[in-house]
Order: C-alpha cells, then structure tokens, then sequence
C-alpha cells in the first residue's frame, strides 16, 4: 500500500481552505442545519440523551408498575405500549445515534487526522431524519402506541393500534439515517486517513466504527423491507405475514432479526471501540492485542450476519437449522472473548489511574462480560427453550446493552467531554456517578436473572404472588429508582462543567490519539496541516508518532512526548 | 489505496525527513463518490433481497406455485409479453452505456440521442408493466402472497426505474447547463451505473417471477 505521495504537488493559489469551506457566520448555518461533523455529532448527542430521558422515564413507569403484582398502576394495554416504547426508544433514538451517530461523527474524523466526513451534506440529512423519526415514534403514544414488544412480532402487530403505523415510519426513517451514516462513514475511513495511517495504524475506535458502519449500511435495509411489507400489510391488507391470508408470521421474525441481530453489535462494536481508547490511556501502557482486537471487530461482524435465528428457536425453526445457529452463535464468543482478554492484558501492570472514565471502562468489562456469559447460556437451544421469554433474557440483554453500550457511552462522554467543551467535567461526582450506576445497575437487573429463571414471563403488566417474587422485583424497583437518580450526576456534571469546569487543554489525559493533539473544543477545520502518521497511536512512552502537527502552541516540528512516561517494568 | 483527498496536500517525502502537508484541500473526489455510491446500491441490493428472500419464503410454504386461492388456481404470468418488455429494458442498459462512452469522447450530439433513447426505453417498460398489472390475473396485490409478493417487488423495482428516468432528465438537463465536461463527470457515471442496476435487478425478478 502506497503509504505516503512522494510526488509533489503544487496547491493552486486560489485553493486555500477558507475560501473553498468556510465557517457559517449564521446561527443557523452554525448550530442548526450545519455541516460541519463536531456539530452534528453533538446534536446527535444531546438529541440523543433527550430521547434517553425519556425513554429512561419509560422505563421507570414500568418498574413503578412491577413493584406490586396486582396491576393497579397502569392497565395491561397501557402498560404494553410503554415496554414496547421502551424498548424501540432505547434501541434505535438512544444507544445507536449516540454511539454511531454521536461519538462516531464527533471523535472517527478527529482520529483519522481528516477536516469532515466524506459526504458532509448527506451527514446534515442524516441526522435530521433523527429527531423527526424520534418525534414520530413518541407520537405514537398520542394516537394509540405499538404494543406488541419492540420486535412487534406479527400477528399481534397486525393487530396493533394506529401508533404501529407511526412505529413503522420513525424506524424506516432512522434506518435510512443510519445506512446513510454508515455509508459516509466507510467512505470517510477508506478514502480520508491522514497520510501514513495505514489500516493497522488506526485508532481502535475507528476500526470499530469502520465495522459498524458496515453492519448499518449492509443490514438496515433489510430491516427497511420488513417495516415496508409490515406497513403495507397493516394499512392495505397485502399479505404478507398474516396466516389467514397465507404470509407467514415467521417471515417476519427471519427479516426482523437478519438486521436485528447485527443492530447488537452495531451497539455495541462502537462502545468497544471507546473502552479500546480509555483503557491503555489510564493504564498508561500500549494497548495488548492492536491487530487481534481490530480484527476480532471484523469477525464480530461477519459472523453477526449469520446467527439471527438464534432469536426464534421457540419460533417452529426446522431442528437442523437450529444446530448450526447455535454453534455459530457461540463463536461470536470467541471474538469477543478475545477483546477482553486482550483488555485485560493492557490493565496488567499498568499504572492505573481511576479517573469516572477509567471507572465506566472497567465496570464496562465486568458487567459486558457477565451479560456475554448469559448470552452463551442462551445460545444453548435446551437452556433457551427454558429461558426464552423469561426475565432471564431481559438481565441477559441489558447487561449487554446498559452494562455494556451504556456503560460504554457513559465511559466515551466523560473521556471526550473536555475534547467537546474544553471543559473538565468534576471528577468527585463523576466518581459518585459511577460507583451510584455500578451498584444500582447490578440490584436492578441481576435479580431478573433467577426471576426469570423461576418462570416471571417478561412484557406482562403483572407476576406470580409468590414472597420471593415480590421480594426481587422490589429491589429490582428500588434500585432502578436510584440508577435514574443517579444519571442525573451526570446531566448535573455536564451543566455545571459547561459553565464552571476548568478548562482543559489540549490534552488533559495525556492520551496520543490524534483528536488529543489539537486545541479542544478542535478548530472548525481540525487540522490546519495534517500530520504525518508513523505508527499505531498507543506507545506510550515513546515519542508521538506525529509528523508536522498543528499545535495549539503552534505547529510542532518535531515529535514530542506529551504523556507521562510509562512506568518501569516490575 | 488509491488518491485520498488527505494525500493530494503538499508533501516533501522520503526525500528529505520532513513530511510536511503545508495545504490540504477539502473537497469530494471521483472516487469518494464513486465508493458512496456503490455503497449505496448495495444496500439497495440488500433491500430486494429481503423482498426477494420473503417471496422465496412464502412460495416454500405453499404446496403449488402459483398458489392455490379460495379452491382456485392462479395462473401463470403471461411470459411472452414479459420477456419483451425485458428487452427494451435490457436495451436501455446498452443505449445507456453508449450514452457514455460519446460523452467521454466529447460527441454531445450523439450523447443526446443515445440519452434520450434510453429515457424513451425507460418509459417504455414503465408503460409494459403498467400494461402487464393491469391484465395479470393473479387476484390482484392484496389478493394472495403471490399477488403480495409480485406486485411489491416489480413495483418496487418500478419505481426505481422510474426514479431513474427522472434522474436521467435531469442529467441531460445538468449536460445542457455546462455541469459536467469531458473528464468530470461523475453524475453520468452514476446515472448509467445506477441504470445497470436497475437492469440487473430485473434480470433476477424476470426469472424468479417469470420462468422459475
């Protein structure tokens, strides 16, 4: 691969940045239509945490509701709407805009040493289906919202309230956002790397947004096909998935899952990609495994694509196609298995340093990896003919998704946020913020394990009046009450940070990915010169491997060492 | 890899030590959106073959294809008119890309036949499968899942022609205004590159509609 051009070019004279791209005086060319990727990116992110809050509000309504089992709350009809709400918000106006959306768009060009994404105007687009699919989906609720789960499985959904339809159209249209992002995105990482940055000298964020782009561009439109056919079926009755009338619900279940299931990975490769960052930053040691963790992103992905049946083994799936998705899908582990002993590796010895950042990473590791371990029990087809259904699969999936796509968010805001804002946010209620999550997330969600495992079905407004049943399911309450609580340390954190917090620097974690070596908030064009890369970013204790950066003390000749040596070998 | 927008800057190479990039201009280059697009049409690929996967699905559950509905046959759809309504499809690819080829050798007057021959074929075929819906006897879209799965995806595919005949004019309207000249001109690239996919596309609903 020809690394870097050794022809010089002569820049025509009219060439000069400003002139070819220059920064929007407007307010809304600035912050509202604006095409600049740092601004998108943050509007993905606080779009993003809004519908977060509410969706997290959601949420709370249904444990206000399982503190008792007589369903006196709310009825059973409403009480459907607000899970299936839940769950469709959290998933497609939550956890996949902000980590591909939001981190994604704000940090990949950053790290790549490139001015903007590729397509900057189709980035504009993008985000704009965000918000208005968002406001679709909530309006559901004004009209009679989805309530046949997030998976709306036919016939149910066929059956649905009028809110299905609106279900339908917010999806699409994030879908779009989202192949559309994804496209930008693969064109940004292959065509705009910073001379020098070979694939293997990439930051491990942008190998697995680079993954992730791939999985969105590729299995979003199938979901798209799905929601069509579902919506033509509900509004003009063409049959597709109705018995009656000769589709087949199952045909759903296949076309839901086939993007369904990558959309795990799609949330959670990027929150990977974030702890790849944060670990060797305040481990203060290269990261173990570069080639094996940006490779094991790769393989997650292809493999992805074939487990989706594992969803349906209750579903009627013929036995010899059941086998070979459950070893598939127990090889997923292997992958991931990797990447966390891979971390692991690179905590080893290091000089650890607990900043919230640091804390969300390793918190990440443990509860990601305990939601991976449930994630093999129910790739077991016996073990999942029991559990299917049950509050074990509810643990299962938000150790994966809260413990590991959150905590991953979680980790990324507080480790980019000075990047953002120029701003420290303060460390003590970062830390209160933490350790309030760690604990209050495992009394949430833990006990549902063995409730599950004792038969308690989810999404039903109501449970078995047994001592233990109630006993569990008010912990799980209680606790999901202080897990909200304490989110707003972090909202709290980030407003008081906006004005007061310290300013930070450049590079206030003495990290050595590239968005560290500009000024921070970074200038409109990121990089006056873009530098030369010679080597994978994480070798600490060695001089950068920058060439002709753009300080912003001013350019910088020659290498520096910006972070603190590592610590002498044991 | 080839020409990146970041590597069209200024370097002084392995000559000296210094690999100093003084101006780096942004802009979208041929290949960026060459990759885009190609991007994008998979994952339209992607689109019909879930559609298509859906048909295939619900044909494996059914005893005889065309299906049985309420105690009757469906019949077959009418192959004949069909494969010549495919011809003047596929004939368009082929106008299309001669379309091309003149404009790269700077012959704009045979570019403009060649241009509007393919949106004249393009119209064509949308008027063959309107003529085709309107006398297939298969009950109808909402009918049965073969009427289900017919209609969806030669719809959709209409569509897709459909959008690309109005792509088309506008392209000959770009040409007209100057947009493109004899090294830039990427629209076209795209207009036919999305032409042969819609032809493509067509090749496999013919058969698996058609003939299978």
């Amino acid at each position: 691969m020809a690394v870097v051009s050794t022809t010089t070019t002569t820049v025509a004279p009219h060439a000069v940045l400003d002139h070819i791209h220059p920064e929007p005086t407007s307010f809304v060319r600035r912050y509202i239509f604006s095409i600049d990727h740092k601004v998108i990116g943050i509007q993905y992110m606080i779009t993003g945490l809004l519908f977060f809050v509410l969706a997290g509000l959601l949420a709370e309504l249904i444990r206000i509701q399982l503190l008792h089992n007589d369903a006196r709350f709310m009825s059973p009809e409403v009480y459907n709407g607000v899970y299936t709400m839940h769950g469709s918000a959290m998933v497609w106006m939550v956890i996949i805009p902000l980590v591909t959306g939001g981190f994604g768009n704000f940090v990949m060009p950053l790290q790549i040493g490139a001015r903007d994404v590729a397509f900057p105007w189709l980035n504009l687009a993008s985000f704009w289906m965000f918000p208005i699919a968002g406001v679709l989906l909530f309006g559901a609720f004004l009209v009679g919202a989805p309530d046949a789960g997030w998976t709306e499985y036919p016939p149910v959904s066929l059956q649905g309230p009028v809110g299905t339809n609106y279900w339908c159209v917010a999806i699409f249209l994030i879908g779009i956002s989202s192949t559309l992002t994804g496209i930008n995105f693969i064109v940004t990482i292959l065509k705009m790397r910073a001379p020098g940055m070979t694939l293997t000298r990439m930051p491990l964020f942008v190998w697995a947004q680079l993954s992730t782009a791939a999985l969105s561009m590729i299995a979003t439109t199938a979901l798209a096909a799905a929601l069509l056919a579902l919506f033509l079926e509900r509004v003009f009755g063409i049959p597709f998935y109705d018995p009656t009338k000769g589709g087949s619900p199952i045909l759903w279940q296949h076309m839901f899952w086939f993007y369904s299931h990558p959309a795990v990975y799609i949330m959670i490769l990027p929150a990977f990609g974030i702890i790849s960052e944060v670990l060797p930053t305040f481990a203060r040691k290269p990261i173990f495994g570069y080639k094996m963790i940006a490779f094991s992103s790769v393989a997650i992905a292809l493999v992805g694509f074939m487990v989706w049946a594992h969803h349906m083994f209750t579903s009627g799936l013929a036995p010899w196609l059941q086998l070979p998705f459950m070893i598939l899908t127990m090889i997923v582990a292997i992958p991931t298995g990797i990447k966390i002993f891979s971390w692991m590796a690179t905590l080893w010895g290091g000089s650890i340093e607990l900043t919230p950042a640091m804390l969300f990473a390793i918190g990440f590791l443990i509860t990601f990896t305990f939601g991976g371990i449930t994630g093999v029990f129910l790739a077991a087809i016996p073990v999942d003919l029991h559990a299917h259904g049950t509050y074990f699969v509810v643990g299962h999936f938000h150790y994966v998704l809260y413990g590991g796509s959150v905590f991953g968010i979680f980790a990324g805001l507080y480790y980019w946020w000075p990047k953002i804002t120029g701003r420290m946010m303060n460390e003590r209620v970062g830390l209160w913020h933490f350790w309030l999550t760690f604990i209050s997330f495992n009394c949430t969600f833990l006990p549902m394990h063995w409730l599950g495992l004792q038969g308690m079905p989810r999404r039903v407004a109501t449970y078995l009046d047994s001592h233990d049943a109630v006993f569990w399911n008010q912990v799980a309450s209680i606790s999901s009450f202080v897990l909200a609580a304490s989110t707003l340390l972090l909202f709290g954190n980030m407003a008081w940070s906006f004005y007061k917090g310290k300013r930070a620097g450049a590079n206030p974690w003495g990290a050595r990915t590239l968005e560290w070596m500009i000024s921070s908030p970074p200038p409109y064009y990121n990089y006056k010169r873009v530098p030369a890369v010679l080597a994978t970013p994480y070798d600490f204790g060695n001089p950068l491997p920058y060439i002709g950066l753009d300080s912003p003390e001013g350019t910088l000749p020659t290498p520096q060492l910006t972070a603190p040596p590592a610590p002498a070998p044991r | 890899m080839s020409v990146s927008v970041a590597k069209q800057g200024h370097v002084r190479g392995a000559a000296g030590n210094s690999l100093v990039h003084d101006e780096v201009i942004y802009q979208e280059t041929r290949d960026m959106r060459l990759l885009g697009f190609a991007l994008f049409l998979v994952s339209d690929v992607v689109l019909f073959s879930a559609f298509i996967f859906a048909y295939l699905y619900l044909r494996n559950t059914v005893d005889t294809w065309p299906p049985v509905v309420d105690g009757k046959q469906l019949p077959r759809l009418d192959v004949a008119f069909a494969a010549v309504n495919s011809c003047v499809l596929f004939g368009s690819g082929v106008t299309m890309h001669t379309a091309l080829e003149n404009w790269k050798h700077g012959k704009k007057a045979a570019f403009n036949i060649w241009i509007w021959a393919t949106i004249v074929l393009g119209t064509l075929f949308l008027c063959g499968q309107g003529y085709e819906y309107a006398h297939a006897q298969i009950g109808g879209w909402s009918g049965s899942i073969f009427g289900a799965s017919f209609f969806t995806l030669t719809g959709m595919h209409g569509f897709h022609v459909l959008v690309g005949v109005i792509y088309l004019i506008v392209l000959f309207l770009q040409t007209r205004k100057g947009v493109y000249d004899e090294t830039h001109y990427f629209g076209l690239t795209a207009g036919t590159l999305y032409w042969h996919f819609v032809d493509v596309i067509w090749v496999a609903l013919f058969f698996l509609f058609y003939l299978f």
